[in-house]
């Protein structure tokens, strides 16, 4: 067990590791604390750090929301960033966990690992390299500032991160079941979408979260790829950034709009979540 | 073979590939042709308005590699990445061994600690400009009060740590996540017999947790390296690059190049460098994954 290596632990490294662990946890969640306190303080009461009791040190108040929620770009930002994440994680759904099936079951003539590291090595591309040609290819085909635009270029990354790791889901669906269900007289499609869907349902919903997350973080091509319209919140941070500076508060409030719903959802998704997050290289 | 099975195999021939083809076909679009498309602008003379008015050969590469900003760009993405990662992967994989051993409360640290993996870098180096400030910044205060002052925010140097401190924040927890998986994969038996030989849970950690999760640890070492390369997000949020150019990562410098000054020649040569330079990175970790994946 693993409490034996706690209880054969002498007392002193029993309390290096709580006082280590406290640590990290402090250290965790200190800027999220901070953030907090921020949106809520005045701006001139920013400017003293040492005041985070609300009532005590400072007076609280909640005019940065009502500053950001009534700014008609940032609400159109968060619609854009709800739009092409949803839009994205869709259409990856739809496109990868066929193909990821497919590659599970059946075989090719190159070996379907090889297909599968050949979908990674786009997944691990460095995004740079293909900014210039997206831009060009976004302005010919009249879809730059578009959720439709930044929809395609982020199912393009993130098409080969399901289909690796579904792929790798799909193989623990036990093929008994499946056998099963043919016998029965089931059609290869209809033993994908009512056998292996619904139970491979875990790894498909945290495949869901990771390119749902992935897309709503992306910040390169959101802000070279949209001005206004289509902007999603990373461009539009970097975009008030630039343009009107950093008021404490402010930043605060947009930061936790910006990072509270994959956070959210991630605490949703323990399980499978390092095997997801290494496209499948560790089991757990 | 009888008729019935043919018409079964060539059903799922039509199923298997039906079902493979739109998501190769996808990437082939969208990944293949702009790669081309990359090479091809960086041998081009772009001008902007007038799109591509001839073509240069390398002319767009040797004049990057003559031009110290990039070599500059260069240097501080190596030295980001190269203090970041091994940062990462020493703190995390503490952290997963204290857990290990039986911290207690291990569901809820472990969901704390996952917590900043997916949190958007833009919105963590917004935040961190109000960390690092020289006026009310947290990090600034906390170290003043044991009368530490450091200039985080107003040159090279500074905001560089800065956004390597919090890198070290964000990406920690994934190769925390990593060595959790691979130490938890240990059979128990092993940590029992090598506990009754040890004098501490620190000397199993370094004979036995260590170099049983090993080659988890090369995975994520790896993926934290090309991660890494392309940081973008987080370091151009928290310095905007500056003051002047001395934190333009490679990815901040590119894309100023590209969509600031609309150089789509040198944006792209870069672009098709800075693929090089990754992929020796990029073949380690798929050598890895060739081994681990089946």
């Amino acid at each position: 067990m693993d409490s034996l290596l706690w209880s054969h632990s002498s007392r002193r490294s029993k309390i290096a590791v709580c006082v280590i662990a406290v640590l990290a946890v402090i250290w965790v969640v200190t800027p999220f604390i901070w953030a907090v306190i921020n949106s809520v303080k005045s701006l001139p009461a920013t400017f003293s750090a040492g005041a985070i009791m609300p009532f005590v040190n400072f007076q609280p108040t909640l005019d940065s929301w009502r500053e950001v929620l009534g700014d008609p770009q940032c609400l159109n930002c968060l619609l854009s960033s709800f739009i092409v994440s949803a839009g994205t994680t869709l259409l990856v759904l739809v496109l990868g966990t066929p193909a990821a099936y497919s590659l599970a079951r059946f075989e090719f003539p190159v070996p379907s690992k090889e297909i599968a590291l050949w979908f990674l090595s786009q997944r691990v591309m460095p995004p740079v390299v293909v900014l210039v040609p997206f831009y060009i290819l976004l302005v010919d085909l009249r879809l730059i500032d578009t959720w439709i635009g930044l929809i395609l270029l982020y199912s393009t990354f993130n098409l080969a991160f399901c289909v690796v790791i579904m792929r790798d889901i799909f193989r623990d669906v036990s093929r008994e079941v499946e056998e099963a269900a043919r016998i029965e007289g089931a059609s290869l499609w209809q033993i994908f979408y009512m056998v292996a869907l619904p139970l491979s349902l875990d790894g498909l919903i945290v495949t869901a979260i990771i390119v749902f997350a992935f897309s709503w973080n992306e910040a390169l091509f959101a802000s070279a790829l949209t001005s206004q319209h289509a902007s999603t919140l990373p461009a539009f941070i970097l975009a008030s950034r630039s343009t009107r500076g950093v008021d404490f508060n402010v930043a605060a409030v947009n930061t936790i709009i910006a990072i509270a719903p994959p956070v959210i959802l991630s605490f949703f998704v323990q399980r499978y979540l390092a095997r997801g997050l290494s496209f499948g290289a560790v089991k757990g | 073979m009888e008729p019935a099975s043919r018409a079964e195999a060539r059903s799922e021939r039509a199923f298997k590939y039906g079902m493979l083809a739109p998501a190769v076909l996808w990437v082939i679009a969208f990944t293949f042709f702009p790669i081309i498309s990359a090479l091809h602008y960086s041998v081009a003379n772009y001008v902007l308005g007038q799109g591509i008015t001839g073509y240069v050969g390398l002319e767009n590469y040797t004049s990057l590699l003559r031009d110290a900003e990039f070599w500059h760009s260069l240097e501080i993405t190596l030295i980001y990445v190269g203090v970041s990662v091994p940062l990462e992967i020493c703190i995390g994989f503490l952290l997963a061994w204290i857990i290990t051993v039986g911290f207690p409360a291990k569901g809820f640290v472990r969901s704390v600690l996952t917590a900043p993996l997916f949190t958007m870098e833009v919105a963590i180096g917004y935040l961190g400009v109000t960390l690092f400030s020289s006026q009310g910044g947290l990090i600034s205060f906390l170290l003043g009060l044991v009368g530490i002052h450091i200039d985080w925010m107003s040159t090279g140097s500074g905001g560089l740590a800065a956004a390597i401190l919090l890198d070290v924040w964000q990406w920690t927890p994934f190769v925390f996540l990593m060595s959790l998986a691979a130490l938890g994969a240990i059979p128990n038996e092993i940590y029992e017999a090598s506990m009754l030989e040890a004098s501490s849970h620190w000397e199993v950690l370094w004979y036995v947790g260590l170099p049983l999760a090993w080659p988890v640890l090369t995975v994520a070492i790896l993926l934290r390296l090309i991660e890494g390369l392309k940081s973008f997000g987080l370091p151009f949020a928290l310095t905007s690059g500056g003051p002047g150019t001395s934190t333009q990562l490679f990815s901040i410098r590119d894309y100023l190049t590209t969509i600031q000054f609309f150089d789509f020649g040198h944006g792209s040569a870069m672009g098709v460098l800075y693929l090089v330079l990754a992929s020796v990175v990029i073949t380690f970790f798929f050598r890895q994954m060739r081994k681990r994946i089946d």
